[in-house]
C-alpha cells in the first residue's frame, strides 16, 4: 500500500509540476493566467489517441505529432486572441476560458462524448524495491524526470532562457536590452505548451480521457501555482510535491476522498496563502505605474 | 389640478433625466418592455427564460458591483448564490418557512459568508485574491458532496416552494425584483460610497493614504455584494424548486463573469445586457444541441476581440459622445453639452500644457515583479 | 550628429510632459540634461528609448492608454521613433535607466549576460565583461551575487555595465547619483567620465548641476516640458537668468 503511494505520488508529482512550470512561466514571463492551459493537456491526450488508434502510427511519432498541434494551436491562438488583448487582464481570463471551451466541444464533436482510452507504449510489470510497478509507469516517469532537467537547462543555461527570466523580472527593460518581450512571451507560450503536451501524451495510457477531462487539473495546477508563487519555478515544483502527497494522503486514507481531491488542493491553498499572502516563493506585488 | 401638476413635473424629469440619452432610454424601454411581455405572448417556455435572465441579472450587477467597481475580481462568486440557495431550501424544505422568509435569511447566510471570506482575503492582492475567491465554492462543494445525508449531495435539496401561485405571478415576482435590486445596485454605485469603491479599485494605497479605512469598506464590497448574489440565488432555488450543487459549481461563477465582461465591467447596466444577450442565445441554441457550447464560446471569442470594452460601452460611444469639460454625456445627435454648453464636437486641442509637471509621468511602463 | 530629437511632443492624456522639444549630440559628446524636477528629462530618454511608444502600444484602448508622441529622432541618419525598443538597442542606443531597475533575481553575472543578449560573438562579450569588471572591480567580486542585495552604488555600476554590454555607441544615463552617498558619487562619475573617453558618446541626466556640468562638453536645460537653455557649463553658468531661473544656485561672486 505505501508502495502504491508512493508510486501514485511521484507519477502525479511529475504531471503537476510539469503543468504547474509551464503555467508559472506564461504567469512570470507575460502576465498570462491561462485558464486553457490543461485544455491544452487534453489536447495532446486525444492527438495521441488519433495517431495511435485511427492512424496507426507508432508510439514515438505519435507523441511528437501531438506536441507539435498543441504548440501550434498554443501560439496560433495566443497571438490572435490574447497578445492583441494583453492589458486588459479580465478580458483575457474570459478569452482563455472561452478557449478552453472550444476545445474541449471541438474534441467532444470530434470524438463524442464516450470515455477513450490510449494504448500503453510498453508493456508487462518490474519490480523495484519491493513494489511492481507497471512499465508504463516506469516510462512515464522517465520522460517527465527527462523533461524537467531539459527545462532547467534551457532557463538556466541558454541565451533564451536568460531573456525568459530577464523579461519575468523587469518586461521594460528587458526591451532595452534587446529583448523583444513579445517575441519572449511568444516562445513562452510554446514551451509551457510543448509541456503540457509532454505531460498530455505521457498520462493519456494511465488515465481516461473525456472531454471535460481538463477541469479537475486545472484547479490543482492553479493551486499549485499560486502556492508556490506565482511566476516561481522553485515554488511550482515544491507546491506539486506538497500537493500531489496531500492528495494521495487523502485518496487513500480518507473514505470517499477522491471526490474531495479538488477541493482539498484548494484548502492547503487557502491555508498557505493565510501565512504568506503571496505564496511560498512570491514575491511581493508591486504596483505598476 | 395638483395631480396635473405632478404629472408635469414628472413627465419633465422623465424627459430630463432618461430620454435626454439615447442609452438610458434603451434601458428604460427594456424594462418596459419586460413587464408588459406577457401581455405579447404568454408562451411558458418565454417567460421561463425571460424569469431565468432577470435573476441572473442580478446576479451578475452584484458581480460587476464587487468585481467591476471595487476591483476585487472574484472567480468564485457562486458562493454567495450557492450558499443562500441551499440556506433557502434546507430552512423551506425541513422547517416550513416560506419564500417571502427564507428568502432574505438566505441573503442574510450569503452576507455573513461574504465577512467570512472578504476577511482573509483583506491580505490578498491581483491574481492570489481571485484564485483564493475561486477556491472558496469548490471547497464547500466538496463538503457538501461529502455530507450527503444533510445535503442531498449530487441530487440537492428538492421538493421547494414555488414563489407565487402562477407562472404569471413567478414572472412579475422575479421581473420587479430585477428591476428593484439592479437599481439599488445602481444607486449604490452612483452615490458617495460608489466613489470610495472606485478609489479603491483605482489606487488602494493612495486611497489608505487619504484616510479612508479600505479594510473595511473592502468587507462592505463583499457583504453587499453577497447580499444582492444570495437573494438571486434565494430566487433561483424556489424559481426552480431545488437548490442543488450547480449554484456552486466553477462554471456557475464563470457564466456571471462571462456575461458581465461580454455587456461591460464596470457599469451596472453592462452586466445587465450580457445576462439578456447571452442567457437566451444559449436557449436558442439548444435548437443545434452538438455546436451550442461551441457556438457561445465563439460568440465570446469574436465580440471580446472586436469590442474588448464589452456590448454596452460599444454601443454607447457610438450613441453617446463624453464633453470634453465637464465629462457628462451627451446624445450623438447633439452639438453642444447639455449642462456645460461646451461645443462638442471640436477636436480638443491636443494637449493643454498642464504645466507638464509629469502628473503622467507615474505612467511608465511597469517593472514586472515577475 | 549622432543623435537628434526634432520637435519632440509627448503627452499622456491631457498632460503634455514635453513640448517641442529638440536636441542634438554628437559622436563623442557627453551632454548632460539638467532641469528641475519633473521637467520631462525621464520622459524624454524613455522617449529616445522607444519606451513611451511601446506603453502607447500596450496600453491602446484601454482607459490608460491616451498617449501621444509626435516628432522625429534620428540616430546616425536613421528615424528610430518609430522602432520597438529592442531595435534600438541593435542600432547601439541603450538607456541605463531612472532608480536602475536591474534584474532583480538574477546574479551579477546572470544581469551582464542578459546586457550581452544582442552580441553574436563570444568573444566580443567576454572580451566586454573583461573591460566592465575592469572598471567596476567591485561587480566581478559579487558576480554571483544575487543583484537585489547590492548597495545602491553596486546596483548603479551594475546598470552602466549591463549596458555597456551591449557594446553601446549611444549610452543614456537617467539621474545616477540619485540615492547614493556623494563620495560614491563621485567615483561613479569619475568612471562615467572613463567610458566617455574611450569613445562611447554619453548622454547623461542628472539632478546635480555641478557634478553635471564637471563632466559635460555641453547641456541643456529642460524645465516646464521645454528645452529653455543650451551651451557649455561655463555659459550657463555666467547667464545670471539661467543660474536663477533653473539652476536653483544663488547669484555668482564669479563663475
Amino acid at each position: 500500500m505505501v508502495g502504491d503511494i508512493l508510486v501514485n505520488t511521484l507519477i502525479n508529482t511529475g504531471v503537476y509540476a510539469m503543468l504547474a512550470v509551464g503555467f508559472s512561466l506564461m504567469f512570470g514571463v507575460a502576465r498570462l493566467i491561462n485558464l486553457a492551459h490543461t485544455a491544452f493537456y487534453m489536447l495532446a491526450g486525444y492527438s495521441i489517441f488519433f495517431f495511435i488508434t485511427r492512424m496507426g502510427l507508432p508510439w514515438l511519432p505519435s507523441v511528437l505529432l501531438s506536441i507539435l498541434i498543441v504548440v501550434v494551436v498554443a501560439v496560433v491562438s495566443y497571438k490572435a486572441l490574447i497578445d492583441p488583448m494583453r492589458e486588459r487582464e479580465t478580458t483575457v481570463l474570459i478569452l482563455t476560458i472561452a478557449l478552453a471551451l472550444v476545445l474541449q466541444e471541438v474534441m467532444l464533436i470530434l470524438f463524442g462524448g464516450y470515455f477513450r482510452s490510449v494504448p500503453s507504449a510498453l508493456s508487462g510489470y518490474s519490480t523495484i524495491l519491493g513494489v511492481r510497478v507497471t512499465n508504463q509507469y516506469l516510462l512515464t516517469l522517465g520522460v517527465v524526470a527527462v523533461t524537467l532537467v531539459a527545462v532547467w537547462l534551457l532557463l538556466m543555461r541558454t541565451k533564451l532562457g536568460l531573456a525568459i527570466r530577464a523579461t519575468a523580472q523587469d518586461r521594460e527593460i528587458a526591451n532595452v536590452m534587446g529583448m523583444c518581450d513579445s517575441r519572449t512571451a511568444t516562445v513562452t507560450v510554446a514551451i509551457a505548451a510543448a509541456l503540457a503536451g509532454v505531460a498530455g501524451a505521457v498520462v493519456a495510457p494511465l488515465y481516461i480521457l473525456e472531454p471535460r477531462i481538463w477541469l479537475p487539473p486545472l484547479t490543482i495546477v492553479l493551486a499549485i501555482a499560486v502556492l508556490g508563487g506565482l511566476g516561481s519555478l522553485k515554488g511550482s515544483l515544491l507546491g506539486a510535491v506538497i500537493i500531489a502527497l496531500s492528495e494521495s494522503l487523502v485518496v487513500f486514507l480518507v473514505p470517499q476522498g477522491s471526490f474531495f481531491k479538488g477541493a482539498f488542493s484548494l484548502g492547503v491553498m487557502i491555508l498557505v496563502l493565510l501565512i504568506r499572502p503571496e505564496g511560498l516563493y512570491g514575491v511581493a506585488f508591486e504596483e505598476e505605474r | 389640478m395638483m395631480v396635473r401638476y405632478h404629472l408635469l413635473r414628472l413627465w419633465r424629469e422623465f424627459k430630463g433625466e432618461i430620454l435626454v440619452l439615447p442609452g438610458r432610454s434603451i434601458l428604460f424601454f427594456g424594462a418596459v418592455t419586460l413587464f408588459l411581455l406577457p401581455l405579447a405572448s404568454s408562451h411558458p417556455y418565454l417567460l421561463r427564460v425571460v424569469s431565468l435572465a432577470c435573476i441572473f441579472a442580478i446576479f451578475a450587477a452584484s458581480w460587476d458591483l464587487l468585481s467591476g467597481f471595487v476591483g476585487q475580481l472574484n472567480l468564485g462568486h457562486a458562493l454567495f448564490f450557492g450558499v443562500a440557495a441551499y440556506t433557502s431550501g434546507l430552512l423551506n424544505l425541513h422547517l416550513g418557512w416560506p419564500p417571502l422568509v427564507t428568502i432574505p435569511l438566505g441573503a442574510v447566510a450569503a452576507v455573513l459568508t461574504g465577512l467570512a471570506v472578504g476577511i482573509p482575503c483583506l491580505r490578498l492582492k491581483g491574481p492570489y485574491l481571485s484564485l483564493a475567491t475561486l477556491a472558496f465554492p469548490v471547497i464547500l462543494m466538496g463538503l457538501i458532496l461529502m455530507f450527503t445525508e444533510f445535503t442531498g449531495g449530487e441530487l440537492g435539496v428538492p421538493g421547494l416552494d414555488r414563489l407565487a401561485p402562477t407562472r404569471l405571478h413567478e414572472y412579475y415576482v422575479v421581473a420587479t425584483c430585477a428591476v428593484v435590486f439592479i437599481l439599488l445596485i445602481w444607486k449604490v454605485t452612483d452615490s458617495k460610497l460608489g466613489i470610495i469603491f472606485h478609489a479603491i479599485r483605482e489606487d488602494e494605497v493612495a486611497a489608505r493614504a487619504s484616510g479612508i479605512n479600505t479594510p473595511m469598506y473592502k468587507i462592505l464590497a463583499f457583504c453587499l455584494s453577497g447580499l444582492f448574489a444570495g437573494l438571486a440565488g434565494g430566487l433561483y432555488a424556489h424559481f426552480m424548486r431545488i437548490a442543488g450543487p450547480s449554484t456552486l459549481s466553477m462554471l456557475t461563477s464563470f457564466q456571471v463573469i462571462i456575461w458581465t465582461i461580454f455587456g461591460g465591467i464596470a457599469t451596472v447596466h453592462g452586466a445587465v445586457v450580457g445576462v439578456f444577450i447571452l442567457f437566451p442565445a444559449v436557449e436558442v441554441l439548444r435548437v443545434a444541441p452538438e455546436f451550442r457550447m461551441l457556438g457561445y464560446a465563439v460568440l465570446i471569442i469574436l465580440v471580446l476581440r472586436f469590442m474588448p470594452e464589452g456590448v454596452a460601452p460599444w454601443v454607447t460611444d457610438r450613441l453617446e459622445r463624453e464633453c470634453p469639460r465637464c465629462k457628462e454625456h451627451n446624445a450623438f445627435t447633439r452639438r453642444d453639452c447639455r449642462v456645460c454648453g461646451t461645443p462638442l464636437r471640436v477636436p480638443l486641442a491636443r494637449g493643454v500644457p498642464v504645466r507638464g509637471e509629469g502628473v503622467g509621468a507615474g505612467g511608465r511602463g511597469g517593472a514586472v515583479a515577475g | 550628429m549622432l543623435l537628434e530629437v526634432r520637435n519632440v511632443t509627448v503627452c499622456y492624456d491631457t498632460a503634455m510632459l514635453l513640448n517641442d522639444v529638440s536636441l542634438e549630440v554628437a559622436e563623442g559628446e557627453l551632454l548632460a540634461l539638467v532641469g528641475p524636477n519633473g521637467a520631462g528629462k525621464t520622459t524624454l530618454l524613455r522617449t529616445i528609448a522607444g519606451l513611451v511608444r511601446w506603453e502607447r502600444e500596450l496600453r491602446r484602448g484601454t482607459r490608460a492608454g491616451n498617449i501621444t508622441v509626435e516628432g522625429e529622432i534620428l540616430f546616425d541618419g536613421e528615424r528610430i521613433d518609430r522602432l520597438p525598443p529592442h531595435e534600438i538597442a541593435a542600432r547601439g542606443l541603450v538607456l541605463c535607466p531612472e532608480r536602475r531597475r536591474p534584474f532583480r533575481e538574477l546574479s551579477v553575472l546572470d544581469n551582464l549576460r542578459a546586457g550581452a543578449y544582442l552580441v553574436r560573438d563570444r568573444r566580443k562579450v567576454a572580451e566586454t565583461l573583461e573591460m566592465v569588471y575592469a572598471l567596476f572591480p567591485v561587480l566581478k567580486s559579487r558576480s554571483g551575487q544575487v543583484s537585489g542585495t547590492l548597495s545602491g552604488g553596486e546596483q548603479q555600476m551594475l546598470a552602466i555595465g549591463r549596458a555597456l554590454m551591449t557594446q553601446p555607441r549611444l549610452l543614456c544615463i537617467d539621474e545616477p547619483s540619485t540615492g547614493l552617498a556623494p563620495r560614491v558619487c563621485r567615483e561613479l562619475f569619475a568612471k562615467i567620465k572613463e567610458i566617455a573617453e574611450t569613445g562611447i558618446t554619453v548622454l547623461l541626466v542628472e539632478q546635480d548641476v555641478r557634478l553635471a556640468f564637471s563632466l559635460s562638453t555641453r547641456n541643456y536645460i529642460l524645465s516646464h516640458s521645454r528645452v529653455v537653455a543650451e551651451g557649455t557649463g561655463e555659459e550657463l553658468l555666467k547667464d545670471e537668468k539661467v543660474r536663477r531661473s533653473y539652476l536653483g544656485l544663488a547669484a555668482s561672486a564669479g563663475a
